[in-house]
């Protein structure tokens, strides 16, 4: 009687398991296309203006949610294991990837890093990740992408180096923007959530202050936020800058401390489920933080 | 600049004072009572509370209050029903707040807003939030003040509280109220950390050299105030992260005074 419960209840447990992977498996139709995973959203985002239709795209950090500490889950690998590319961003940004990638079965599957070849701030290893936030820089991304598609899938090589052309052009226009509005603004320093906006001030004369390091969200020391609060009162900062996928409140106590206030400066890492339903995509979310910017430095 | 120039960190020294004042009278009575990991169990199940108040669309600390009060109900019936392992019931509820936060959370619709509610740093405090932690703390305070007598009986055993005519079932209910509330409101005003050590550390520390349930009380108010302003002090001034410093200004003074009362031990036996 007892082993034969033993048995029922094993049987049991394993077709709760298989119905579990069953859910799991968002199978990408099998229509020929390339399959496309992307770490997060701004990889997403180049991905797809370059592959259009012509490829299926999934992005495994969902909307809303910081890429710094997300992992992924079983279902994520599946994916994987399914894809034909996977993007990533590389330097650090997803800590997961080395792990993840060696523990997969798929032959096939080609890892682009899409920072490769790109000459990053303070060395080359351990350096700051968030390139795709210098316009300049996020074009050398996609030019990466666009060549990695192209060589795995020849057939539409055409197609994805009409698509590049026409969205580097954008990035071009995008850069001319951005040096022609900042560069006779008076101010030059910006207080930010965290230090994500390196080769941005690199490329267009600013400072940034950040109130955390490279990762996004952690407790801030007080001497810190002190050390902050000096510094914003004596340049007469206006606007301390958060971003909306990390809480608010540090950068708050700051702006109430220096008297200044608070806006939001994106760093593109994800997007809100609104700013997803609203189309934005990497050029309306730029210029909207270069609309900010010069509020905050004019 | 001197520490106390800055808006934020008079304002985290008010705020740990005051918290340093009733958390460790509610925490002795934890200790008492077996339960110390309850600071945790319930700031666990507060976060099933945001996220619940999320999805319903109803104030999220409204929420994580309300999921804070229902966790401690909880955990109390499953004391009762299993008296010798009181423990467990921390452990049932915790994962159940944890299990049930993982799932609530997959409807959030903004994660962004989640994060935002289960942040708390003591030196981070908005002008509502210290307000409110001031309020209930009062009302700890004084409820902890009229009761301390029953309490104090029903926390060390409540067979013969109830023998001696105290209404066990209502003290233990206003108790329990009391200590969800402080976590649910604490723990995002300041960080759950701060809060869940506090009930303990300095609980441990008078339990050293307290000699009665008074002077247990009044001491662990003592050292807590003590941890949490050195602690301030010194992350201060050595640029630390607050909450770690100060959970770890406490660790650290209990440790010293085990060691110190080995030590005296030993010399009075020589």
């Amino acid at each position: 009687m007892k082993n034969r419960l033993t048995i029922l209840f094993l049987l049991l447990y394993l077709s709760l398991i298989c119905t579990g992977c069953a859910i799991g498996k968002k199978e990408p139709a099998g229509d020929g296309k390339l399959s496309v995973c992307t770490s997060f959203y701004a990889m997403y985002d180049f991905a797809s203006k370059i592959g259009g239709d012509k490829i299926n795209i999934l992005n495994m950090v969902p909307a809303g949610t910081e890429p710094h500490d997300w992992e992924p889950s079983a279902s994520d690998i599946a994916n994987l294991e399914k894809a034909d590319i996977f993007i990533y961003n590389g330097i650090g940004m997803e800590s997961w990837t080395d792990k993840v990638l060696s523990s997969l079965e798929n032959k096939k599957l080609t890892a682009v890093q899409a920072s490769s070849g790109i000459s990053l701030l303070g060395g080359t290893d351990k350096g700051d990740p968030h390139i795709w936030l210098s316009p300049e820089k996020a074009k050398r991304e996609m030019e990466n992408i666009k060549n990695a598609l192209s060589a795995k899938d020849p057939g539409n090589k055409n197609f994805y180096e009409e698509n590049y052309k026409k969205y580097s052009a954008e990035f071009d226009a995008l850069d001319g923007e951005f040096c022609s509005k900042l560069s006779p603004l008076p101010k030059k320093d910006i207080v930010v959530a965290h230090q994500a906006f390196g080769y941005l001030c690199a490329d267009y004369g600013l400072n940034q202050i950040p109130i955390e390091g490279l990762s996004a969200d952690s407790e801030p020391n007080p001497a810190k936020m002190a050390e902050i609060i000096s510094i914003a009162k004596q340049k007469k900062i206006k606007v301390i800058f958060f971003e909306e996928l990390v809480s608010p409140k540090v950068s708050e106590t700051i702006a109430k401390a220096a008297s200044a206030e608070t806006k939001v400066l994106n760093p593109l890492e994800g997007l809100t489920d609104e700013q997803e339903a609203k189309g934005e995509d990497y050029f309306s979310l730029m210029r909207e933080n270069l609309s900010m910017l010069e509020e905050a430095l004019s | 600049m001197s520490i106390f120039e800055f808006e934020f960190m008079r304002r985290a020294f008010i705020v740990g004072f005051i918290l340093a004042l009733i958390v460790p009278c509610i925490g002795t009575i934890i200790v008492l009572k077996r339960l110390s990991m309850i600071g945790d169990a319930l700031s666990h199940a507060s976060l099933a509370g945001v996220a619940a108040g999320l999805i319903l669309s109803i104030n999220p600390v409204l929420g994580a209050a309300f999921a804070c009060i229902l966790a401690a109900f909880g955990i109390e019936a499953i004391r009762k029903k299993i008296p010798k392992f009181s423990e467990m019931s921390i452990a049932i509820i915790m994962s159940a707040g944890i299990g049930l936060a993982g799932v609530l959370s997959g409807f959030v619709k903004n994660t962004a807003n989640f994060n935002s509610f289960l942040f708390g740093s003591i030196v981070a405090i908005s002008d509502f939030e210290m307000y409110f932690v001031a309020g209930i703390s009062l009302l700890v305070l004084l409820s902890f003040i009229v009761l301390y007598r029953e309490l104090c009986y029903t926390a060390f055993d409540e067979l013969s509280a109830r023998l001696s005519g105290v209404p066990v079932k209502t003290v233990n209910s206003i108790f329990t109220v009391l200590t969800a509330v402080t976590v649910s409101v604490a723990a995002r005003t300041v960080g759950a950390l701060i809060v869940s050590s506090m009930m303990v550390v300095p609980v441990a520390c008078s339990m050293q050299i307290g000699k009665s349930y008074r002077q247990t009380v009044l001491y662990s108010v003592m050292f807590a105030v003590i941890f949490t302003l050195s602690g301030l002090f010194i992350s201060y001034y050595a640029g630390l992260k607050p909450g770690g410093t100060i959970v770890l200004t406490g660790v650290l003074c209990l440790l010293l005074i085990i060691i110190i009362k080995k030590a005296a031990g030993r010399t009075v036996r020589q």
